[in-house]
């Protein structure tokens, strides 16, 4: 997609993701064709659902489509859960050990519209996937810092032939494509936190002029740009050069862009930012959340540095 | 020729003559070497026709794409060939004769630059004209026999090796601040030129106060327009932040490279490591697709601050890095690589200053890509 395709597919999705969350988006994502579009040109789909899903503080069950995309069983046509790992992990959510398969994980607040959890399972080989009905597995509800997102903690251990254990699975795949996702879902939640605090600080009046025109307000935001920007170059990277690598780079970025934006935005919108009556607290949480999953952001950058450590050598480099 | 093209035959040609371009001199050699031996890459490259890639044929290149200068520099720098600061300074130089010089001084003078048989100067900051540049005071007058140049520079890099000057004057009243700047070519012989190198704290002369006395420039060495000098600044700085910031980049990757390969183990924390590796690759990425809409034919602007800010950052994080695995050897040892280590990273504190410091940058940033109105 490009030129006036692509911006009538901006449009489009942006005015569904301003106007509906879960379940309503979802219906809403079907009718633009969504699934589609990931299938035609997947860096487009993901890139812009995932920023404006960022951007309107939403849900949908488009991450779970995207892995189920990425492991190489989907879209299917059945509403299936892909079962994520705990916050801070990218190890797969199950394992499986001769005839049982042990479960925990997080479930997105899709679960309720899905007939299937697929559950990824590490196995002394790799991983497979195994499918089950919720009802097989126990549920706790996941407040956290982030209610809204309404995830849920599942865990159980079922025998795993009355499961359909599939055949292989790529969960590296599944995972950088996930982390390309959330990248962009953060990067989007905090252009949304530098909006809030640009417009803030061009309306609010301290000193008889806006507190825009002080250079310690400034040079917040101009840093909370730049953070932002290193994070969408990195993600558009990504997509040029796919690799495990530059995926986990992107994610573990965006997770920093988006901290160094809340900081500084929360400090220029000051009182008003810390209340639950200006929307920010909201990007605030999600991000704080985003950044847990699928590998927490400290965690892929300590990864990667162990790896550079223990190899001596550095990840390959973008070429011109 | 195609950039996929030319960087086989360039790695080709590097690898075949990678023993004649090597620095003869240990560790960082002292500025007067480092200077010889940029002079000699430069004519060997432009002789071979790598470095003539890239350029407009009108000024003696042979033509392509701008990616193909950011390829030449990034694979010298790559292979420890060239001192990236010094080496980078045409990328900002040349695009400014070839934009505003009359054709036929562009097309004799460029060529002298490109193929290291001359060293050309930049004289825009003074004493009282820093991050203001708008204030600047050298004044030029014109006579019946040419501008007549009075007033001083500082910082400014390589003088006393330079044949020329890109020079910044004030044409105007004093108060008529970015729209009374005239830019001139000067030669740096002419007489009333005194040159003053300044010793900076990584131990080297690279800048210079530059005094003009009453010096002479004939009238036919006007860059643009009388009175339209801060434009061509305006339009020389994107150029400072695009090509060469790629050379740049290429060296803080060797340099990192080197930093992992020479620490004993456990001397880093493999967050720290990890960091350092992010923000460098995020400049690249970012820098990257500023190269692309160079090469496009695109009119880079504010945008380029912040691929400053972030090769800024990404520099002085690759120093700190340095300084925690290899601290000892930077504060007490004194053989070569050590000293090299010193040198450069005491270099990177001035990342944050020269070319537009991290203040000025922001203030772009606020101002023009934020649009948050004027500051007070």
């Amino acid at each position: 997609m490009e030129g006036a395709e692509l911006e009538l597919f901006e449009r489009g999705i942006r005015r569904a993701t301003d106007s509906g969350s879960g379940a309503a988006l979802d219906a809403a994502l079907a009718g633009l064709g969504w699934r589609d579009a990931l299938a035609e040109d997947r860096r487009r789909a993901v890139s812009v659902l995932f920023e404006c899903q960022g951007a309107a503080n939403v849900t949908s069950s488009a991450l779970s489509q995207l892995l189920l995309v990425g492991l190489g069983l989907g879209p299917g046509d059945r509403p299936t859960t892909v079962l994520l790992p705990l916050l801070r992990t990218r190890d797969a959510p199950g394992r499986l050990q001769d005839d049982r398969c042990v479960v925990r994980g997080l479930a997105t607040s899709d679960l309720d519209r899905s007939e299937t959890v697929l559950v990824v399972a590490g196995t002394d080989h790799g991983h497979t996937a195994v499918a089950l009905p919720p009802s097989e597995l126990s549920r706790r509800a996941v407040g956290g810092i982030d209610p809204g997102l309404g995830m849920l903690e599942l865990d159980g251990d079922v025998a795993a032939h009355g499961a359909e254990p599939g055949g292989p699975v790529d969960w590296t795949t599944a995972v950088s494509l996930g982390h390309l996702a959330l990248g962009h879902e953060l990067v989007g939640a905090a252009r949304a936190m530098l909006g809030l605090a640009r417009a803030h600080a061009l309306e609010r009046i301290q000193f008889g002029q806006p507190i825009a025109t002080f250079q310690a307000v400034r040079h917040r935001l101009a840093d909370s740009l730049v953070a932002i920007e290193a994070a969408a170059a990195l993600l558009a990277a990504a997509w040029d050069e796919p690799s495990p690598v530059s995926a986990s780079i992107a994610k573990s970025s965006a997770g920093r862009g988006a901290r160094t934006a809340a900081r500084h935005c929360q400090q220029v919108l000051a009182g008003i930012g810390f209340t639950t009556e200006h929307p920010f607290h909201r990007y605030y949480r999600r991000t704080m959340v985003l950044d847990q999953v699928l590998g927490a952001g400290t965690v892929l950058t300590a990864e990667l540095g162990a790896e550079v450590l223990r190899s001596g050598t550095l990840p390959p480099v973008l070429p011109l | 020729m195609e950039l996929e093209a030319f960087k086989v035959a360039l790695d080709d040609w590097l690898g075949e003559h990678e023993g004649e371009l090597a620095p003869t001199y240990g560790g960082s050699g002292t500025l007067d070497e480092q200077m010889d031996h940029l002079n000699k890459v430069k004519r060997l490259t432009f002789d071979a026709g790598f470095m003539r890639m890239g350029w407009p044929e009108r000024v003696g290149g042979l033509g392509g794409s701008s990616l193909l200068r950011a390829y030449l520099g990034e694979a010298l720098t790559a292979r420890d060939l060239v001192e990236p600061g010094i080496y980078s300074m045409p990328e900002v130089l040349a695009p400014t004769m070839i934009d505003y010089a009359p054709e036929a001084l562009a097309a004799a003078m460029v060529p002298r630059l490109l193929r290291g048989d001359e060293v050309w100067c930049q004289g825009f900051s003074e004493p009282d004209a820093g991050s203001n540049l708008g204030s600047l005071m050298c004044r030029a007058t014109q006579t019946d026999d040419g501008w007549r140049v009075k007033g001083q520079k500082v910082w400014t890099s390589l003088a006393q090796y330079a044949h020329r000057c890109v020079l910044l004057t004030r044409t105007g009243t004093p108060e008529s601040a970015h729209h009374g700047i005239t830019a001139l070519f000067v030669d740096m012989d002419s007489p009333g030129i005194t040159v003053r190198p300044i010793e900076t704290m990584h131990g080297a002369q690279e800048f210079c106060e530059v005094f003009f006395d009453d010096v002479m420039v004939p009238l036919d060495r006007l860059l643009g327009e009388v009175d339209g000098g801060w434009s061509i600044a305006m339009d020389l700085l994107p150029y400072e932040r695009s090509t060469a910031l790629w050379h740049r980049a290429a060296y803080l990757q060797r340099r990192l490279q080197q930093l992992i390969s020479a620490v004993p183990p456990g001397a880093l924390h493999p967050s720290a490591v990890g960091e350092v590796t992010e923000l460098l690759w995020a400049f690249r990425a970012r820098s990257r697709s500023t190269q692309r809409r160079l090469a496009a034919g695109d009119k880079l602007g504010p945008e380029t601050s912040v691929d400053k800010v972030l090769v800024a950052t990404a520099e002085q994080a690759v120093f700190d890095l340095v300084a925690e695995g290899l601290g000892a050897d930077l504060a007490g040892a004194d053989d070569a690589v050590s000293r090299r280590w010193r040198s450069e990273f005491l270099y990177s504190r001035a990342a944050t200053i020269y070319g537009g410091s991290a203040e000025i940058q922001r203030n772009i940033i606020a101002r023009r890509l934020l649009e948050l109105g004027g500051d007070r």
